[in-house]
């Protein structure tokens, strides 16, 4: 079984990280415990998580999405997903997904408004 | 592994990864078919549900596919075969909501609505075919 190599960029307080194309299962669980692991050692306030590249969103992907969201909402960050193509929502939606309690964001730039306004408003850093 | 020629191809599933294999030769074929990114999105989200099923309730399966055609359309149908434990209630699994694994339960419900026509057959103890099939005007 290979998994591809993620790579999570910390950019000021916030974690980026770009999901490849098309990831097996095995890249998924491994993304969220080295998201949730980098939460913690640069003391990060939100996570950015561009799926840009990303063709597909089927269910066992898409639950791993929601739940590292709540995950490191549970350590005190803010979960982003942006990049998400038309293909991809329209899909997502019509297989039952909402991605309940998830911020999007167009692209990574709106998203690190959105957690720079989040921070702010709790009178953050 | 993957095995193709003009208009049908075979993934055999025995790994995780293998999950991996069907979404690709599945958006291989189904762009080559001319279906729209939506539609291509569509039929390979519902491949990946569906070998993911296999991989997780049977182990092992198969995966064919091959080009459909009449006067006024085109299209593609995907079967999905395994000797698995089978599915006690076809009725109760196509429920919103229902699941036996932990998952959201949405897989086959939200499978169906992805695509145009699906069909399951499955006998406990003996295994189970899905076929799904999506349709584009010519």
């Amino acid at each position: 079984m290979s998994k591809e190599l993620i790579t999570v960029m910390k950019v000021q307080d916030t974690l980026i990280v770009a999901m490849p194309a098309n990831p097996d299962d095995a890249t998924v669980t491994a993304l969220q415990e080295q998201v949730l692991q980098a939460m913690e050692q640069f003391n990060a306030r939100g996570l950015v998580l561009d799926i840009s590249a990303v063709e597909s969103l089927d269910s066992f992907f898409a639950r791993t999405v929601v739940e590292t969201a709540r995950m490191v909402g549970l350590m005190g960050g803010a979960t982003v997903i942006t990049g998400m193509h038309p293909s991809v929502a329209i899909t997502a939606t019509q297989l039952g997904f909402t991605l309940r309690n998830v911020m999007t964001a167009l692209d990574v730039d709106r998203a690190l408004d959105i957690l720079n306004n989040a921070t702010r408003r709790k009178g953050g850093r | 592994m993957s095995n193709e020629s003009q208009g049908k191809g075979e993934v055999r599933i025995d790994d995780e990864s293998h999950i991996v294999t069907v979404r690709k030769t599945i958006r291989d074929a189904a762009m080559r078919l001319g279906f729209g990114i939506t539609d291509v999105t569509r039929i390979v989200t519902a491949a990946s549900e569906l070998a993911r099923n296999i991989f997780h309730y049977a182990g092992t399966g198969i995966m064919r596919w091959r080009e459909l055609a009449d006067v006024s359309r085109i299209g593609i149908e995907l079967t999905f075969e395994d000797h698995g434990p089978g599915i006690a209630d076809v009725g109760q699994a196509m429920l919103e909501g229902y699941s036996t694994s932990g998952g959201f339960g949405m897989g086959l419900p939200g499978t169906k609505r992805l695509m145009d026509e699906m069909e399951i057959n499955s006998q406990t103890g003996r295994g189970t075919t899905i076929v799904v099939r999506k349709w584009r005007k010519k």
